[in-house]
């Protein structure tokens, strides 16, 4: 029997170089280097200084799509990771208004995102029947209320400390630190879930919860694992939210967690678990990345990139369903 | 045959406790603002989310078939924003066009979703989320990130201003249509048999394809509708309108016991969730909470009930277990 993958023991995908291109991951490389070249046509001001210059504001979504390609292989969804970064950045912002020194102030932001994400892990592994989009849509509106109930009446707070958070906002050559650390977070993840025990459990779960139960994974562990880490990558994205818009209002991260799963979506992981690899997803990161910076030099209606991404997104998974039932046809 | 009858007994009772939990609710909002109960005030709670009410019947039946559309906000701004231009810049005046327009284009962003999820195979929520930045993408696109203000829909607010019995009306009409065709009629009972079973349906001679599509559509016509009585509700139209409510809308139905593996929930049910939803965002002043607890709150709530949801099936679950075990 083939599984989800379509894998059969007689059907292993085999390595040449055309598959290679033709897989979804050369198609992605193409892609982005298509949309360089065309931000490199469009407009002369597209070039490897101002993308690094433009690029910290895109980036911070980036550190949650990890955790969330884990939680989408794993066949769950947490639309509740926005929300997260709301009351995270609050209350680093708060923390540090209050006195708190800014290397405590990074502490607490990390923390509550992480206790976030252990409160939906909880949820989900106690009431397994619950669908996780209703544990997590519950607990959504929970954290985004507690980050108004904290902010007050006015609805935003800004940082008094301008110079402690300037630690996040330090180059390494002409490299911000978000995207340094966004490319050691890559390798470490996708070697995780690509290349260790630990990864190939979440595919097995994904799957078939049951059969990797009687292959002896811990599936609810490994759940509430998961869940914890989008929380504290959420509780990042949050610092470097802080760290770039000096403060935190109540729609701050709001729609995070549609373009993080877009975009994990976009790069092959199917939300029905058990399929896909962070590489298309973290190339497909990129991309709208660079196509967000390219179309904002060339001054577009910044609103445009939406109907784009969304006509992005569903050509792309229209795309391999139609493929398999004109191969079915062909049969 | 016992099994259904068990299945009618749940969902029985839990109308049965949605009503307790009102009741009890209004009593003890009423002991501490007694005017709460006034028409006027009730008037108001319904006018205040006839739009949350109008796509729960909708959300209902895409969650029927195990579905969920989250672009329905979107449809609603790219509905109520067209309709608004089209009064800015004084194409059309009438109301009812205006209506029929709007409606119109709501019916098309549906009929597109409910085609791509049934023929392409893809999951609702992925799908939905594609074209929720697609008709809020267009929704600005259209307008230039312009507003159509007070002014230009002037005559056109009319139907929904303060004290006008229009959105009412429609809400009236909905729900009772809704009711009707849910309960006794073939299409109704043809997305419930979708929902529990969709091979057992396909088996048995209905046309699962087509249900999907028609479910969507029902889902995006409403939408639209809703975009339309929202502009002449707030007597305007801006690309960002009611950003994120569909997540009240989910959780309306939710609280109203509509299951999200499909096949569970009744008209009956989701109106009560819905209802209990905008009571408590109303009463929270009144009873001495900040308004400013009000989402926190309401999320509180919604965990608290499919938590207890959840243990109550548990219950009931272990329940027959010992009988049968005697």
């Amino acid at each position: 029997m083939a599984g989800k993958s379509g894998r059969t023991i007689s059907a292993t995908p085999k390595g040449g170089m055309k598959e290679k291109i033709l897989s979804l991951e050369g198609a992605l490389i193409i892609a982005f280097i298509a949309i360089n070249i065309l931000g490199r046509v469009l407009s002369p001001n597209y070039n490897l200084t101002n993308v690094m210059r433009e690029s910290p504001r895109y980036l911070a979504e980036i550190f949650m799509l990890f955790g969330m390609g884990f939680i989408l292989v794993l066949g769950d969804i947490d639309i509740s990771v926005g929300a997260i970064v709301c009351l995270s950045a609050t209350m680093g912002c708060l923390s540090s208004n209050a006195g708190l020194p800014m290397g405590l102030a990074i502490l607490v932001t990390l923390l509550t995102g992480l206790c976030c994400g252990m409160i939906n892990g909880f949820i989900a592994t106690r009431f397994t029947e619950l669908p996780t989009m209703i544990v997590t849509l519950g607990t959504q509106i929970i954290f985004r209320g507690i980050a108004e109930v904290s902010l007050g009446s006015g609805g935003s707070a800004s940082l008094k400390d301008y110079e402690g958070i300037g630690i996040l906002r330090v180059k390494l050559g002409p490299i911000p630190l978000a995207f340094f650390l966004i490319i050691i977070c890559a390798v470490v993840f996708i070697i995780l879930l690509s290349r260790t025990t630990f990864g190939r459990r979440l595919y097995a779960i994904g799957s078939s919860k049951t059969a990797a139960k009687y292959a002896g994974v811990e599936v609810e562990k490994l759940r509430f694992i998961c869940f914890s880490l989008i929380g504290f990558l959420a509780g990042v994205c949050g610092l470097f939210i802080l760290a770039s818009t000096y403060g935190a209002n109540t729609t701050t991260g709001q729609g995070f967690e549609m373009e993080v799963i877009a975009m994990c979506v976009f790069g092959g992981i199917a939300t029905t678990g058990g399929k896909g690899n962070l590489v298309g997803a973290f190339i497909s990161a990129l991309i709208i990345v660079c196509l967000r910076i390219a179309l904002g030099q060339i001054n577009m209606n910044t609103q445009l990139i939406l109907v784009i991404i969304g006509i992005m997104l569903i050509v792309s998974v229209l795309v391999p369903s139609f493929r398999q039932k004109y191969l079915a046809l062909k049969k | 045959m016992q099994n259904k009858s068990l299945l009618k007994k749940i969902t029985g009772s839990r109308e049965a406790s949605l009503v307790i939990v009102l009741i009890v609710m209004l009593i003890v909002i009423s002991i501490f603002s007694p005017s709460f109960l006034s028409p006027t005030n009730l008037g108001q709670i319904f006018r205040n989310n006839t739009l949350t009410m109008l796509m729960a019947l909708g959300m209902l039946c895409v969650m029927l078939t195990a579905g969920i559309d989250i672009s329905i906000t979107s449809t609603l701004a790219f509905a109520g924003m067209s309709i608004g231009l089209l009064q800015k810049y004084d194409v059309i005046h009438n109301t009812f066009v205006l209506f029929v327009i709007g409606a119109l284009i709501g019916l098309c962003c549906g009929l597109l979703n409910g085609i791509i999820i049934a023929k392409g195979k893809i999951a609702p929520i992925i799908c939905t989320m594609g074209f929720m930045y697609v008709w809020r993408g267009m929704a600005y696109v259209i307008s230039n990130n312009n507003w159509a203000s007070g002014q230009d829909v002037s005559g056109f607010s009319d139907f929904g201003k303060d004290g006008s019995p229009g959105p009412y009306i429609i809400l009236v009409i909905a729900y009772v249509i809704f009711f009707i065709v849910m309960k006794w009629t073939k299409f109704g009972r043809s997305i419930y048999a979708v929902g529990s079973n969709p091979e057992a349906a396909s088996i048995s001679g209905i046309k699962v394809d087509r249900v999907l599509v028609s479910v969507y559509t029902i889902m995006g016509l409403l939408a639209g509708l809703a975009g339309v009585l929202s502009v002449s509700i707030y007597a305007s139209a801006q690309p960002n309108m009611q950003y994120g409510k569909e997540m009240d809308v989910i959780a309306a139905c939710v609280i109203g016991g509509v299951s999200m593996s499909g096949g569970r929930g009744s008209v009956v049910g989701t109106f009560l969730g819905a209802l209990i939803i905008s009571i408590i965002a109303k009463a929270l002043p009144l009873v001495g909470i900040d308004a400013i607890a009000q989402n926190l709150i309401k999320g509180v709530i919604i965990v608290f009930v499919v938590i207890l949801n959840v243990i109550t099936q548990r219950t009931m679950d272990r329940q027959n277990l010992l009988r049968r075990e005697m």
